[in-house]
């Protein structure tokens, strides 16, 4: 490893990121392109003629929209790439290398709709009366700017779970244009679009003062574009998970319902049906103008909205398993050839790590055992009690030449676990490291000449 | 050799043309990052005079004046994407090592500029109306947006140190006193950039929200005129924390950029009386000189930071990149194995019973399930000849999903309860797991047997094969009779000598019947039950 490896104490780096990226997800899909396509259809509709209270719902929203998502969005947006850039130097590294060109481009479409969107807004009140045609033109230049700028990220997104040719053929077309790519930009958009204009139903159903025939129709022309979306998200999912490698998606239920959980087998597919029937009764709800009923359901299907969103997530993070970029690095951001190259001749891979952290405290064979599982472990265990999967719990009851046996096959044992890099003697270093962690955590008993009843008695008697 | 087995030797474009493109995108993120930090410190300074002087038309103006930031903090945002795309090819090195070095504070960003930019649109919002709220808005949302700069200039000054690296990582990044060659050119760096900050956002409001109110254009010409003084006496001593990275094309660049400092400090001095005309009529509310003036400024500082900047990373990422070249070579041989193994691993699926047995279960209890895995000779405990197994199947759930404390045995909740019941009915398949006891049907257990199980065998097995409050306290405890049981053969094996690594003695000192008995005593409680 060429770069200094940080992992986060407690929180773990998977959640660190996921905080952001679901945060960003939320905002850039329902908000930027959901919430916001609806509102500029709204305001479309004023201009068509079809009644001022369309607008006027766009212009009560648009201002907080406008906020959000360039306060919240756009930096959670930034802050995966700064969050990876510390994490996964090597992984965010390699796909910049790669895919500078549609990165570029997509910086390109994103600025366009930034620019687009803050003239929409500063705009709105001098071109709402004189010139409705030039806002909704500016509208629409912002939906089409916001979707290309999703379907260029959606490539990359995409690779990073299904490579398929690319590892052999290495052309970028192989990247870029794999097989996820084009279910996951119709997911994404009916995602977004579904969650905006159900967060729209929410408002009108709550918040909105007009007739009851402009609440009501509002309320259906959201609730309706929701069941559509709804549908096609369904589709799209459909088809996209059905392109996933099956060696993958095997753990879909493991990675979303943690080991506890995932014993109860009909617990997700249960949890999900109910969700998806949740969320169609919404719809309809609100497709049937009955405002009442939709201020309640759409609390539930607002959550389960976020709950598919960080699923989907979790999902597409988690199943590709031992990789962080299938076919050429493993999720702790060793390289596939590195690994065998170390192994031809049990090399060290210390020597190859360019920061140790040694704060002095440790004396060597830990300060090694400690960096060789930042290295191996750091990516997925924490080490500190309590800590998101935390690697003390895990190897709880363990005796250490199991740790060490254990570490050898890691891969066999879950297949979503990267093997472990590095020489015979350093994985034991690494296996004492960690017996040493769940022995301090009181996870792992040191064992003791037990005590008979007999010796017990002894005992007894001696006093 | 095949450049591809390391990805950061793929450059998609010249070095001078990152250079480029590096220079302009950042140029224009650093504009607006200046102009958003300008807006907000002045707006509150402004909210706070006017506060003070209860001059309730000032904080109109004041909250169309500070109307402009969230623009401007949204172009500085997406700006700031493609320098950053272009440093992390441009200089990769430098760039992951030192954010890695100083990741807290490079991942505090995030936050504080949400915090930043959530509060300083609240800020905007209630000064009319609210004060107090504002002042809290302002100070706390102001406070955090100026602490980006402090990380962004910390992480680049030390991006340029490569000779701090080792020192700053050991402190861990958070004892800045203890760097103290670090320090003077940080903070001086800075305050430089705040100063360029309140300079361009002052001159930016100057010629965007006085047209309307000329009243205000000479507050904003003072601001203009003292921060253009303070970069040049910030400047100055700057100029020395660098001066052995100078070389004649920076030290141009600088003068030139000086120059025009000195040349806004000219067009903008304070008139010696107000009967001293000016030069010529103005139209706008400051001079239009300050329009070349300033971007000549910025562009010539900028274009000495950017010269600066290559003179320490060019040879770390020239350096880095040989490095990974030689590297490349020497794993290149091994990418075909790789694919291989790749390959075959897609083609691995986890979704049945056998497989799961051959890749997770046979390391160590072997493919005919007799403990001989490759790996099982590295246990101290040896692993369980499974194949001799005639257990309950929920009990083997248990032991599966579980493990076993104390032994190799490692819990298996890593995968779903449909896999592990894959799993199991493989093993039922395979070595017949959960058939009928062994227990020969013509042998009785005489009294000695009996007697050394309710003497010996039950401390830990129990006197109905249950493990006791003492036998839970082994590690690995010893197994729940009433569930467990195993081939007669083997039952006899463990009993005559003992289970390595464990407190399951040998008890080959016993008569060869009493052997037989106690194993047939064993085999008994799981077929009572």
């Amino acid at each position: 490893m060429i770069f200094p490896i940080l992992h986060i104490p407690g929180l773990g780096d998977g959640m660190t990121i996921a905080l952001d990226a679901v945060l960003h997800v939320v905002i850039s899909h329902g908000l930027a392109i959901g919430l916001m396509t609806m509102l500029i259809l709204f305001q479309t509709l004023t201009y068509m003629g079809k009644g001022p209270h369309w607008a006027r719902i766009t212009r009560s929203l648009l201002g907080p929209v406008v906020v959000v998502i360039t306060s919240v969005g756009a930096v959670t947006g930034v802050g995966i790439w700064f969050i990876t850039g510390i994490l996964a130097p090597e992984g965010i590294g390699s796909l910049i290398h790669l895919f500078f060109w549609p990165w570029f481009i997509e910086w390109g479409a994103f600025t366009s709709e930034v620019i687009l969107l803050l003239f929409y807004y500063y705009l709105w009140d001098k071109l709402a009366e004189k010139h409705p045609g030039r806002l909704t033109a500016l509208g629409w230049g912002y939906v089409v700017m916001a979707v290309i700028s999703a379907i260029l990220i959606s490539g990359i997104l995409g690779f990073m779970l299904t490579p398929a040719g690319w590892p052999w053929g290495q052309t970028f077309d192989q990247a870029y244009y794999n097989p996820t790519f084009v279910p996951q930009v119709f997911l994404r958009l009916a995602a977004g679009l579904g969650i905006g204009s159900l967060l729209l139903a929410a408002w009108i159903a709550w918040r909105f003062k007009g007739t009851q025939q402009e609440r009501g129709s509002a309320l259906r022309l959201a609730g309706g574009v929701f069941l559509g979306c709804v549908a096609v998200a369904g589709v799209s999912a459909w088809v996209y998970f059905s392109r996933i490698p099956m060696t993958y998606l095997t753990h879909w239920k493991f990675a979303v319902a943690t080991s506890y959980m995932s014993q109860l087998p009909d617990f997700l597919p249960t949890l999900n049906a109910v969700g998806v029937g949740v969320l169609c009764l919404t719809g309809l709800v609100a497709v049937l103008r009955w405002p009442i009923i939709s201020r309640i359901l759409c609390i539930p299907a607002i959550l389960l909205c976020v709950f598919m969103v960080m699923e989907f997530e979790r999902i597409r993070e988690f199943v590709r398993g031992p990789y962080l970029l299938p076919g050429y690095m493993y999720a702790n951001q060793v390289p596939l050839v590195e690994k065998l190259a170390l192994d031809e001749k049990n090399e060290n891979y210390l020597p190859r790590m360019r920061w140790v952290d040694d704060s002095g405290k440790l004396p060597p064979d830990m300060v090694a055992g400690q960096a060789l599982f930042a290295a191996n472990c750091g990516v997925c265990h924490t080490t500190v009690k309590g800590g998101l999967n935390n690697i003390g719990i895990r190897v709880a009851g363990r005796t250490l030449d199991s740790l060490n046996a254990i570490v050898d096959i890691t891969e066999n044992l879950g297949p979503f676990m990267t093997p472990f890099t590095g020489s015979e003697s350093e994985r034991l270093l690494l296996a004492n490291y960690i017996y040493m962690l769940g022995t301090e955590q009181g996870y792992i008993k040191i064992p003791q000449a037990p005590k008979t009843p007999a010796a017990h008695a002894a005992g007894r008697e001696a006093k | 050799m095949n450049k591809w087995t390391d990805l950061f030797l793929l450059h998609p474009l010249s070095d001078g043309w990152l250079d480029g493109l590096l220079f302009v995108t950042f140029g224009l993120h650093l504009l607006f990052a200046l102009l958003i930090v300008g807006t907000a410190v002045l707006g509150l300074v402004f909210f706070l005079q006017d506060w003070l002087n209860n001059d309730q038309p000032g904080q109109s103006w004041n909250s169309k004046f500070m109307h402009t930031h969230l623009g401007l903090k949204s172009l500085a945002v997406v700006l700031g994407i493609a320098p950053l795309l272009l440093i992390q090819i441009r200089y990769s090195y430098s760039f992951f090592t030192t954010t890695g070095l100083f990741a807290y504070a490079w991942l505090a960003v995030i936050p504080l500029l949400i915090v930043a930019f959530l509060l300083i649109d609240g800020f905007n919002h209630s000064m009319e109306s609210r004060s107090w709220l504002a002042l809290l808005c302002g100070v706390i949302g102001v406070g955090a947006l100026l602490t980006v700069p402090a990380v962004f200039t910390g992480a680049l000054a030390l991006m340029e140190r490569q000779h701090l690296w080792a020192q700053f990582g050991q402190s861990g990044g958070q004892d800045f006193a203890t760097l103290p060659a670090l320090a003077p050119h940080w903070l001086l760096r800075y305050l430089h950039v705040i100063g360029a900050a309140l300079v361009l956002g002052a001159a930016f409001q100057l010629f965007f929200s006085t047209r309307n109110n000329p009243e205000k254009a000479p507050r904003l010409r003072n601001w203009v005129f003292g921060a253009t003084l303070a970069q040049i006496l910030i400047g100055i001593p700057l100029l020395f924390t660098v001066a052995a990275e100078l070389t004649w094309t920076i030290v141009a660049a600088l003068t030139v950029g000086a120059l025009a400092a000195l040349l806004v400090l000219w067009v903008l001095r304070p008139r010696q009386s107000a009967s001293e005309a000016a030069p010529r009529p103005v139209p706008l509310p400051a001079p239009r000189s300050l329009l070349w003036l300033l971007p000549l400024a910025f562009a010539a500082m900028l274009v000495g930071r950017q010269f600066i900047q290559d003179e320490s990373l060019n040879p770390l990422q020239a350096a880095n990149d040989a490095y990974r070249t030689e590297r490349a070579k020497t794993m290149d041989p091994f990418r075909q194995p790789s694919l291989d193994a790749y390959a075959l691993k897609l083609k691995t699926v986890y979704d049945n019973g056998d497989t799961i047995y051959d890749q997770a279960c046979a390391p160590c209890h072997g493919l005919e399930g007799k403990g001989d895995g490759p790996v099982a000779a590295r246990l101290l405990i040896p692993a369980e000849d499974i194949a001799a197994i005639r257990a309950d199947r929920e009990y083997v759930y248990t032991l599966v999903r579980d493990g076993v404390p104390g032994s190799g045995m490692p819990y298996f909740r890593l995968y779903d309860r449909e896999k592990i019941e894959m799993v199991l009915d493989t093993m039922g398949k395979r070595f017949d797991m959960y058939g009928k006891a062994d227990v020969p049907p013509d042998r009785e257990p005489e009294g000695e047997a009996m007697f050394v199980w309710a003497e010996t065998c039950s401390v830990c097995h129990g006197v109905a094969g249950e493990i006791t409050e003492f036998g839970h306290t082994l590690l690995p405890p010893p197994p729940d009779l009433q569930k467990f049981a195993m081939t007669h053969a083997r039952a006899l094996e463990v009993i005559t000598n003992g289970y390595p690594g464990t407190v399951m003695p040998p008890f080959r000192h016993l008569p060869q019947e009493v052997l037989e008995d106690l194993t047939i005593i064993s085999n008994t409680f799981r077929v009572e039950k």
